[in-house]
């Protein structure tokens, strides 16, 4: 560092703690994971469902009121999004699985999307749960949606159990389920 | 290495003369105070667009690599600064918009890390590192101030002479350095 | 075919870098020295490696050999020549390859200059560290950053590089600009490295290295504001500086470079502040190696990082290694280096000169802190934050006003000691200078103290840069404009022009979202916009929707959405109407498919954003001409004599004095 009179042993005794503050570094920098895998915690797990306005695509309300004491998966999709539509038959498999015993539901809100083209999409691809549309991005931004798809399980109680980041398949969602069922709260996943 | 004794080179005990700039100075210290003054009254607050982009700008867009959604043209960023305008038209202060955001998307959606706790840390370290490293280099300049250069005898000063003059009667070539501390560097 | 030539050229490349480092180190410790001439050899074998593969790789893209994967995957039939030569740059794989061609370069210019001295141990040790950064980089293109890789079946066609590195020219110029930069610094730090291993750490190695930083330290300026300008021009924000890992990446290694640029005239004067000087040159050389592993290996999120996270943990190993070698050198040597100087008195050049260390040390470590603490809090307790422009423009503030400061009255002050009468007489018309630019500001309406102080520390730099000048040629003519000090203050005026337009562009901003119908107009600050219609047009490599913007009833701008093939979505594409007052920044948002339908525009009215490109065409004018040799003094008066010499005592030193021993 900058020279004081006579020699002592500064130069070693500033390099050791800046070589250990860049040991640490290094480090810190060697255990990262790229960003892009990155999962990152959603508060709202463990939170009641955050109450938002929804509409259905015909612009009649809608409240996820309706599903209590039934687990409830809400889908947020588009169809410009490639994974949004590879995830779609799953979610059908695990709708069907799931209106026998009636256990379960599934609702989709569309994100960022032209509802005549979400109607066709359901239309060519099946699916006959409630779609909602979200035009003014609340109940993306309710639920912290960072990008679609995204899907939230909600419990019985109304908790949000499972933020699933990508696509689902209906195994997966089951196997949370289960997991849930034994008790526990499970947190990021997908 | 001895520095030459500064008061050697100026009468002792002479202080700054006053001259005409003195009074320019003045004036300047004037003008400068006013016009900062002036120029420092804060105006009224600007557009509705102003504040929200205000806000919006200490959010990440949740979806894009490192931008804020003031400044991002995807769908989150625009939902999120339509968003900020409906809550700020309700009145909601920007500190709650943020909690909102924070609540939904974790502290990582605010661009400005909290003061407090582990993240206050980097608010706190350049602060301390850089009042720390002045304070040092004041701490250095004290110690040089005392320590006094030790005075030059007569004899340290032919010396010195007597081997200027050899260099440059050697015709030494251009620019080529004495290296009063030892280390030749070999040419 | 290219691929085989490029991977041959790599090798040998890599061949030769390491036969360099055994034939040096067995020089070295045999002392046989005629040995060290030998490395020359070594160094053509390098450069004729680098070079092949460089241009194996540019006939790839030129030719469209799509069995090549680098071309397969980042080149594209329709790609525009001068954006397909600069494909090379625009991917991970090929940026490292011409960061290797680039060293290479170097190190061939480190051989010329020194060739009469190449039995010198000090040029031995500084070029078998250019070997060895050679060794590692060609290597990393032997392993997995291979540029070379071949496809098995050649598809008949690519998607091209990224929009958004092919449709501005500044694309062509930024990174090898700005790698320029980088790698230069390679030069100053084999040099430390080479001081340090022989122990001869005189002023000697300083000089060698003083110019080659300048040399580097101009091209990185320039590259960081052309970097800037590209976003500007392409991204649609509006701004040019976003505080982003990349960016702060590069902005790194400028700031302790700088600090070391002006410390190191300490050390010419004095004597003093060797152990930091050449922590200053190791500093930034590990801050570019780890600016490339933090771009490169995709642990942080940014808008221009590279995607690869291969090469990740080999140049974090590199980094670490650097790292290692420079604080164990250092540590080792350090006390026996130490200078026992002293300064007179921290109203003088050299207390300046310290007071700016400090700062920029200070600067670089907020920026640095502030790009890695994400990853710092997620690794100790799992948490997520970020850190974003807010933090960065808050704390560095007070930073970079203190820095203007110490422009304005660092040039003024003599060394060793000033009194007040000098200073105020020296910096009377300069602060004057100040003052009018802000009674001038306050007068046009400009409002804040922070921008009101930055455009008086502004005037009162520009101002003392201008005295400078202006004493300079008064008394040697032309030559008052070249040489370091002289060169500098023009650097110094480009800065001030950088940090004027900076504070004004970011405090005076008007953006405002409007829709508008054909032929509707709107107001934004001060200017009107009027939308006339959009057409659509095809062009080689891509489809543009462009909207007709009149500005102020004058010339028409075209703000467009492009389409590309291999993009998902539509690209805006901004358009700016710039003038020296304020630059109208039109970015189309929402174009509607029919030919009748509104618009949705973004107008950004900023003021001053051209002067942000003028000031860094000023900074490489000035580096230039610091760089030109300007008015030499015999060697009569060492620095640090210990006689009070009367000719220090003159009323204004305008000081020219080149480094003693230049050869």
């Amino acid at each position: 560092m900058r020279p004081v009179k006579g020699r002592g042993h500064l130069a070693a005794f500033v390099a050791a703690p800046v070589a250990v503050v860049l040991a640490l570094l290094i480090l810190v920098l060697a255990t990262r994971s790229p960003a892009s895998d990155r999962v990152t915690q959603s508060p709202i797990v463990g939170q009641a469902t955050p109450a938002v306005e929804l509409r259905t695509l015909d612009g009649k309300p809608f409240s996820l009121d309706r599903y209590e004491g039934r687990w409830v998966l809400v889908n947020f999709f588009a169809t410009w999004c490639t994974p949004c539509r590879q995830e779609h038959p799953e979610l059908r498999r695990f709708a069907a699985d799931h209106e026998r015993t009636g256990d379960a539901a599934v609702v989709s809100v569309v994100f960022e999307d032209d509802p005549a083209t979400v109607r066709r999409f359901f239309a060519e691809n099946g699916g006959s749960w409630p779609v909602l549309d979200d035009a003014d991005g609340k109940a993306v931004l309710a639920f912290g949606v960072v990008k679609v798809p995204e899907s939230y399980l909600i419990d019985p109680d109304g908790v949000v159990q499972a933020k699933i980041t990508g696509g689902v398949t209906a195994a997966g969602v089951e196997s949370v389920m289960a997991e849930l069922g034994a008790g526990g709260t499970r947190r990021g996943g997908g | 290495m001895a520095s030459p004794p500064v008061a050697a080179r100026r009468a002792p005990g002479k202080g700054p003369r006053l001259g005409p700039w003195m009074s320019s100075w003045l004036v300047m210290a004037v003008v400068l105070v006013v016009a900062l003054a002036l120029g420092s009254r804060t105006v009224g607050g600007g557009s509705d667009q102003d504040r929200v982009r205000a806000v919006a700008s200490t959010i990440k867009c949740p979806q894009c690599a490192g931008q804020s959604a003031a400044s991002s043209d995807a769908p989150t960023a625009e939902a999120i600064r339509r968003d900020i305008a409906d809550r700020l038209a309700k009145g909601q202060s920007p500190d709650r918009i943020r909690d909102f955001y924070a609540s939904r998307y974790g502290e990582g959606i605010l661009l400005n890390p909290a003061r407090s706790g582990p993240a206050g840390l980097v608010w706190v370290l350049p602060v301390v590192a850089a009042v720390l490293a002045f304070a040092g280099l004041g701490f250095a300049f004290r110690r040089w101030q005392q320590a006094a250069p030790a005075e030059l005898s007569a004899e340290d000063r032919r010396l010195v002479a007597a081997a200027r003059r050899a260099r440059l009667s050697v015709g030494e070539p251009d620019g080529e350095p004495v290296d009063p501390h030892g280390e030749g560097d070999g040419r | 075919m290219n691929a085989a030539l490029g991977r041959a050229g790599i090798v040998l490349a890599f061949v030769s870098s390491l036969g360099g480092i055994a034939t040096v180190v067995v020089a070295l410790s045999t002392g046989r020295r005629a040995l060290l001439r030998q490395a020359a050899s070594f160094v053509a074998l390098v450069a004729g490696g680098a070079v092949v593969a460089f241009a194996a790789m540019e006939r790839g893209l030129v030719t469209r050999d799509f069995s090549m994967e680098y071309v397969a995957s980042h080149g594209s039939t329709r790609t525009p020549a001068l954006y397909n030569v600069a494909t090379l740059w625009s991917a991970l794989e090929g940026s490292i390859l011409l960061w290797g061609l680039i060293l290479a370069g170097y190190l061939v210019a480190v051989t010329f200059k020194f060739r009469r001295r190449l039995t010198d141990p000090l040029v031995g040790w500084a070029l078998l560290t250019m070997f060895a950064v050679c060794t590692f980089f060609f290597g990393l293109m032997l392993g997995p950053a291979n540029p070379f890789r071949t496809l098995a079946t050649a598809p008949l066609d690519g998607p091209g590089p990224n929009p958004l590195l092919q449709n501005n020219v500044l694309m062509a110029f930024h990174p090898p600009m700005l790698y320029l930069g980088y790698v230069g610094f390679t030069v100053p730090f084999a040099f430390a490295v080479a001081a340090l291993a022989t122990g001869r750490v005189g002023e000697g190695w300083l000089v060698e290295t003083r110019r080659w930083t300048l040399f580097a330290w101009a091209f990185l300026s320039v590259g960081i504001v052309l970097g800037a300008w590209w976003s500007y021009e392409v991204l649609g924000w509006g701004g040019y500086w976003a505080w982003d890992p990349v960016e702060n990446a590069s902005f790194l290694p400028w700031l302790t470079g700088t600090a070391f640029l002006h410390s190191v005239m300490v050390q010419e004067r004095r004597g003093m502040l060797r152990v930091w000087n050449l922590s200053l040159v190791c500093a930034t050389f590990s801050l570019t190696i780890l600016g490339t592993f933090l771009t490169r290996s995709g642990v942080l999120d940014s808008v221009h990082a590279f995607s690869d996270s291969t090469v990740g943990p080999l140049l974090l190993g590199f980094f670490a290694l650097v790292v290692l070698v420079a604080v164990g050198l250092i540590g080792w040597r350090g006390d026996r280096l130490r200078s026992p100087g002293r300064i007179d008195s921290p109203v003088s050049r050299e207390g300046a000169f310290l007071a700016n260390n400090v700062a920029f040390a200070a600067f670089a470590f907020v920026v640095l802190l502030g790009t890695v603490f994400p990853l710092i809090v997620e690794s100790v307790n799992g948490e997520r934050l970020s850190v974003g422009v807010p933090y960065f423009n808050r704390m560095t503030m007070p930073l970079g006003l203190l820095l203007l400061f110490l422009m304005a009255v660092a040039p003024a002050l003599p060394w060793r000691k000033a009194s007040a009468e000098t200073l105020a007489t020296r910096l009377q018309w300069p602060a004057w200078a100040g003052t009018g630019a802000v009674v001038l500001a306050v007068a046009l309406g400009a409002r804040g103290l922070a921008p009101l102080l930055a455009f008086g520390l502004g005037g009162f730099g520009a101002g003392a840069a201008v005295r400078q000048v202006a004493l300079a040629t008064r008394r040697q003519g032309w030559r008052g404009l070249v040489g370091r000090t002289n060169g500098g203050m023009i650097v110094h005026l480009g800065v001030v022009l950088i940090a004027v337009a900076f504070a004004a562009s970011s405090s005076y901003t008007t953006q405002r979202e409007v829709r508008l119908e054909p032929g509707e107009s709107a107001r934004v600050g001060g200017h009107s916009v009027t939308y006339l219609g959009i057409t659509e047009r095809a062009e080689a490599n891509r489809t543009d929707r462009i909207a007709r913007v009149r500005v102020d009833g004058g010339q028409v701008y075209a703000p467009r959405l492009q389409r590309f093939p291999n993009g998902t979505q539509e690209i805006g594409r901004p358009s700016v109407r710039t003038s020296p007052v304020d630059d109208v920044y039109l970015a189309l948002l929402e174009a509607p498919a029919a030919a009748g339908g509104a618009v949705r525009l973004r107008v950004i009215v900023q003021p001053l954003v051209m002067w942000l490109w003028v000031g860094g065409g000023v900074i490489a004018l000035g580096s230039a001409l610091a760089a030109f040799p300007g008015r030499r003094r015999r060697g009569t008066e060492p620095a640090s004599a210990p006689v009070a010499e009367p000719a220090r005592d003159r009323p204004d030193p305008v000081e020219d004095r080149q480094p003693v021993g230049v050869a």
